[in-house]
Parts: structure tokens; C-alpha cells; sequence
């Protein structure tokens, strides 16, 4: 049986998060994005009413949320502003490696202090010469008795000077290894934040390693088990970057909208001009679209189902739309669309990211033909 | 330290903004900040600097302002009476406020400097000259508030703004202020009339120069807020 609607739980669910972004962050949006100042007083208020952390377990003192229902509530929050939902969930990129392959001491050191009080932490992986290509991370981990001492650079790492602790990915002899490195360890620099081009709340930085000593009881699973841990959490993560592509899209379909649906052209309103409403008919099936892929990605994680390709492909295409439907709706705002009082460009400066982090648009597509290869035939 | 100083001044005034005004949004055409309930419940307003009529609707918590016409032939203020007062309170009264802050320094370092008796001799001169700029200062400004109050009804129409409430407020505010550091200045309580300083002997002096002095900073603060926000009504943002 197939059932689209969603239950009564999730969605009271969905209506808290959409106040909770009417309220907190759409208002802010324009703010934190012209400051670049991290979002703090939003994260915690986003805390109180239990929107940050959803992956921790219930034992570790979490109140976890399904993956589809986590991507329900993203959604939302990109919607007013996709910096400040990133700055809100990027705990969960750091944490799922933890959940994934941590030992109960871990979990209970690392992930049970996040449900008592505000706290970050960041997942640093990407190099400045390993982006897509995790498996190129230069990163040093050399074995000195019971420590592990760690050297390298990480790039682009968000939450990065806000975060606690960090989830590391490092070589052991070539052997790509993660660890749980807290943040005050003596060795760490952290670099400025990076302007970019979007997502100015969330917070992206350099991290350096200078001889940071980490402790054998640090380490994530075995030597070696780091690949296998980074990716298998993006088997988690993607769909609910995907929702943060939808929340773009939506947003800006919302703006087209409301701006055609009151501005007057030739006599009559923006909106009865076909070549207006025909965008506006796009957008809204284009993010009906993505959104099934999405819901169905997350549905598949929370079935236990392997659900890489899903992903790759609500991720894919979620940012694809995200970007199309900004670019249309500063198209459909004309002139105004193009001024940043308006929020359309601030929405295709957000959606281009979804087109890169989290394995670029062509990583993607190269997980779904690498699926295909082992198909006989497609049904 | 001045850049810290401006930046802990640019965050309270901005919380009390907020909080005075509620949501914002920029004007697509001026960017003069206007606060989205001014619009009232027809979403309609005008924009008080460059005359657009504004439809605004909030999505998601994201204000989107559609321009829907031009307010042209917006009456100009007739000889300028107020921009032309507006300069005379705030010109005067920071030196009122220096004159009786000499005045203070004067009285608690007399005894600890002894040269300083001989340059004492014209403090009573300071004293009666603050009084002038203060009265000055806060008599002008009932001018020019009466004027504002006048370019309100025609340029503005009586449109609730919120920056022309602050501003109303705000200069009710300050003749109070001002209207209290007149009264207590004049009395002779704070300065004696023979030496032109604090009485540092006397408690109740002491206690009215330091009440004297924060009715004089406060009055400060809100004449240069006021003067702000009437820039902003002007120049836009």
C-alpha cells in the first residue's frame, strides 16, 4: 500500500517548524545574511523547541526524529533561510559518524552533552586538494603509543569555529581513519570566516592541525573504517540536503507568487500573463518533483533499505531545481529581482551550494550510474 | 576601543529599534527602512521618503514589497521651518551639556588643584551662559517640534509612521528633560549663584548636580536620536 499524506504527528511537526520559521528566521534572513554573523540567539531558540540534534538516540538523552520527518522539518527552515538552517542542522553531519560507528563511551562523551545544553560540532573532511575525491585526504595521523598525533589542514569545514568537537578524517599509515578531536585540544587553529558566495549565517572555516595529540579511545572504529563512516553518513545526510534545496525552492516559488499575483502589467496582474504563470506552473511541479525523490530517499534510510542512489538523486536533482526556480523567481520579480532589497538574489546566491557540497551534482550522477552498472535491466 | 564603543551603541540602538518598530523592510526604490505595520490590514502604504505606494505581504517570514504607483505632486514643507529649527536645539545643546559638565569637573577638582581658583573667577559667567543655551536649546525646539507636527499634517498626510512616533516621542521626551535641567539649573540648588559651582559640602547639591547631569546626558541621547531618525525622513536610509 502506498500512502502520501503524512500522519498527524508529522504534521504537528511540520506547522511547529513553519512558525518556528516565520517567526525566527525568515524575519532574520536578509540580516544574518548582510552581517554574515553567525545565528546564535536562532540556534538556541531552535534548541529550546527541539529542532537541533534529531539524529541523537534516545539513550544518549535525544528525541530522534525519522530521516523523512527530519527532512520535513529542514525543508521549513530552508524555506526562511537556508544559511541559518544549515548553521541549525550541520551538528548532524558530525554527529551521524558517531551514531554510526562510536562505542557507548563515545556517544555518551560526545553526543549526550548536545542534548543538555547549546553546543556545535563540525565533520572536517574536505581538504584544499580533496573535495569530491575524499579518498585524496592528506591528513597525517602518526601512532605515538596510545595517542595518535594529527597534522593537515581541513577547508570549508561549517560550524567550524563554533563547533566543540570535530569528526576527523585522517590516514594511519594510508589508512583513512576517523576520529572525535574536541575543539580546545592544544594544536588546533582555527581560520577566519570565509565569505562566500551564499549561506553567509552558516558559519565556514579553515581548521589546522598542528600536532594535535587525540586519544586512541578517540578513534572511530578501526583503523581504516574512515572512508567507509564519511560516506556511509552522507547515505544519511543527502536527503535531508536535498530538503534544504526544496526549502529554496520553495521559497522562492512563494515569492514569485505573492509579487505576481499583486504587481500590475499591461493592465492586468503579473499573474495572468501566461508567460508568468507558466514559469510559476514549473516550479511548483519541478518541486513537487524533487520532493518525492527527497521523501522517498529518506523513507528508504528509515526502512533500513540501502538508499544511495535515492539519495544521489534527490540530491542531484533538489539542487537543481533549487537553483532553477531562484533564477526564475528573480526572472519573474523583472528589474527588482535583481536589487538585494528583494530576496531573489540572496536565494540564488543559497541554491548554487546545494550544487556542490555534500559530493557535487557530477558525484552524484557517477553514484547513479555506478548503481545502474550492477542493474540488468531497469524497472 | 572607539570601534568598540560604536559597535555596543549600533547593537542597543538597534534592539530598541526592533523592538520600537517590529518587522522591517527596505523600500525597494529608496531603501528608507519602514516597519511592515505601518501597512495596517489593506498591506497598502507610502513610502514617507520617495513617495511609492507599497503593497506588502510577508511569505515565510520574507517581506515582499510590490510597487502599485508613484505618489507625485507630495506637498513640500512651505519655507522649511523645520529642518531650518531642527538645527538650532540640536546645534546648542551638547554645549549646554559641556558647559555644565565644566562646570561639575570644576567644583570636584577645586580642591585637589590649587591653581586652578584664579580660572574659577568666570565659572558663574559658565553657569548663567549654560543656562542660556539651555533655555535656548529647549525653547527652540518647541518650534521646531510644533513645526515637524505641521509637516506631518501636510506632507505626510497624518500617516502613522513609525519613525514620525519615535520622533513625537522622543521630542515630547526631551522637553521634558530638558524642561527639568532648566528648572533645577535655574534654581541654584546644583550651581550656587556666588561661586557658579557644586556645593561639594552639601549632599542635597551633590545629589542634584549628578541628577542635573543625567537629565542633561539623557537629553543628549535623545536629541541626537531624534536627530537621526528626522535624517533618515529625509535622505532616506
Amino acid at each position: 500500500m502506498m500512502d502520501f499524506s503524512p500522519s498527524p504527528e508529522q504534521t504537528e511537526l511540520v506547522e511547529r517548524a513553519r512558525a518556528f520559521t516565520k517567526e525566527f528566521i525568515g524575519p532574520n534572513s536578509m540580516r544574518y545574511d548582510r552581517s554574515g554573523e553567525f545565528p546564535r540567539d536562532i540556534c538556541r531558540e531552535a534548541f529550546n523547541q527541539g529542532f537541533m540534534n534529531p539524529h541523537v538516540p534516545a539513550e544518549y538523552g535525544g528525541s530522534p526524529h525519522s530521516v523523512l520527518d527530519h527532512c520535513m522539518v529542514l525543508e521549513e527552515m530552508a524555506t526562511g533561510c537556508s544559511g541559518i538552517a544549515t548553521a541549525i542542522d550541520a551538528n548532524g553531519l558530525s554527529q551521524y559518524p558517531v551514531i554510526l560507528a562510536g562505542n557507548d563511551d563515545q556517544k555518551r562523551r560526545f553526543l549526550a552533552p548536545m542534548t543538555e545544553q547549546l553546543m556545535f560540532s563540525a565533520y572536517a573532511v574536505t581538504e584544499p586538494e580533496a573535495g569530491s575525491d575524499v579518498s585524496r585526504v592528506k591528513t597525517s595521523a602518526t601512532k605515538i603509543g596510545n595517542d595518535y598525533v594529527l597534522n593537515g589542514i581541513k577547508w570549508w569545514i561549517t560550524n567550524g569555529s563554533v563547533a566543540s568537537w570535530y569528526f576527523v578524517l585522517a590516514r594511519v599509515d594510508d589508512k583513512p581513519t576517523g576520529f572525535i578531536v574536541p575543539a580546545d585540544t592544544p594544536g588546533i587553529i582555527r581560520g577566519p570566516k570565509e565569505i562566500n558566495l551564499g549561506q553567509h549565517a552558516s558559519n565556514t572555516v579553515r581548521v589546522t592541525f598542528e600536532d594535535v595529540k587525540v586519544s586512541e579511545k578517540d578513534r572511530l572504529g578501526d583503523e581504516g573504517d574512515g572512508f567507509q563512516i564519511a560516506m556511509k553518513t552522507f547515505d544519511h545526510t543527502r536527503p535531508g540536503v536535498a530538503a534544504g534545496a526544496n526549502g529554496i525552492a520553495k521559497a522562492a516559488l512563494n515569492i514569485a507568487l505573492s509579487y505576481a499575483k499583486r504587481r500590475r502589467t499591461f493592465d492586468k496582474k503579473l499573474i495572468s500573463n501566461q508567460g508568468i504563470s507558466f514559469k510559476l506552473a514549473e516550479m511548483m511541479t519541478r518541486l513537487d518533483a524533487a520532493r518525492y525523490l527527497t521523501y522517498k530517499a529518506a523513507w528508504l534510510f528509515d526502512q533500513g533499505s540501502d538508499n544511495a542512489r535515492e539519495a544521489a538523486e534527490a540530491k542531484w536533482f533538489a539542487a537543481d531545481v533549487a537553483m532553477n526556480a531562484a533564477i526564475e523567481c528573480s526572472q519573474v520579480l523583472g528589474g527588482y529581482g535583481f536589487t538585494t532589497e528583494m530576496p531573489a538574489e540572496k536565494l540564488i546566491r543559497d541554491a548554487k551550494i546545494y550544487q556542490i557540497y555534500e559530493g557535487a551534482t557530477e558525484i552524484q550522477k557517477m553514484i547513479i550510474v555506478a548503481k545502474l552498472m550492477r542493474m540488468r535491466e531497469v524497472h | 576601543m572607539f570601534a568598540d564603543l560604536r559597535r555596543i551603541t549600533a547593537r542597543i540602538a538597534e534592539k530598541f529599534k526592533r523592538r520600537f518598530y517590529g518587522r522591517t523592510f527596505n523600500c525597494p526604490v529608496c531603501h528608507f527602512e519602514i516597519a511592515i505595520v505601518d501597512a495596517g490590514k489593506n498591506r497598502l502604504l507610502v513610502c514617507p521618503v520617495c513617495g511609492v505606494v507599497i503593497d506588502i505581504e510577508e511569505v515565510y517570514g520574507h517581506a515582499v514589497p510590490v510597487v502599485l504607483e508613484v505618489e507625485l505632486f507630495r506637498p513640500q514643507p512651505k519655507a522649511r521651518v523645520h529642518p531650518l529649527a531642527t538645527h538650532a536645539p540640536i546645534g546648542l545643546y551638547p554645549f549646554a551639556v559641556l558647559g555644565a559638565a565644566l562646570l561639575m569637573v570644576a567644583s570636584m577638582a577645586r580642591p585637589f588643584v590649587p591653581g586652578l581658583e584664579p580660572m574659577l573667577t568666570g565659572a558663574p559667567v559658565l553657569a548663567d551662559a549654560t543656562l542660556v543655551l539651555l533655555v535656548l536649546s529647549v525653547g527652540l525646539s518647541v518650534v521646531t517640534f510644533a513645526s515637524g507636527l505641521w509637516d506631518w499634517n501636510r506632507r505626510y498626510r497624518r500617516r502613522s509612521y513609525r519613525q514620525i512616533r519615535l520622533k513625537i516621542a522622543f521630542s515630547i521626551l526631551f522637553l521634558l528633560l530638558g524642561g527639568a535641567a532648566i528648572v533645577l539649573h535655574a534654581s541654584g540648588a546644583v550651581f550656587s549663584a556666588g561661586s557658579g559651582l557644586v556645593d561639594l559640602g552639601s549632599p542635597l547639591s551633590v545629589t542634584l548636580a549628578a541628577v542635573e547631569l543625567a537629565l542633561l546626558v539623557a537629553g543628549m541621547v535623545v536629541i541626537a536620536s531624534l536627530g537621526h531618525v528626522g535624517g533618515t525622513l529625509v535622505y532616506g536610509k
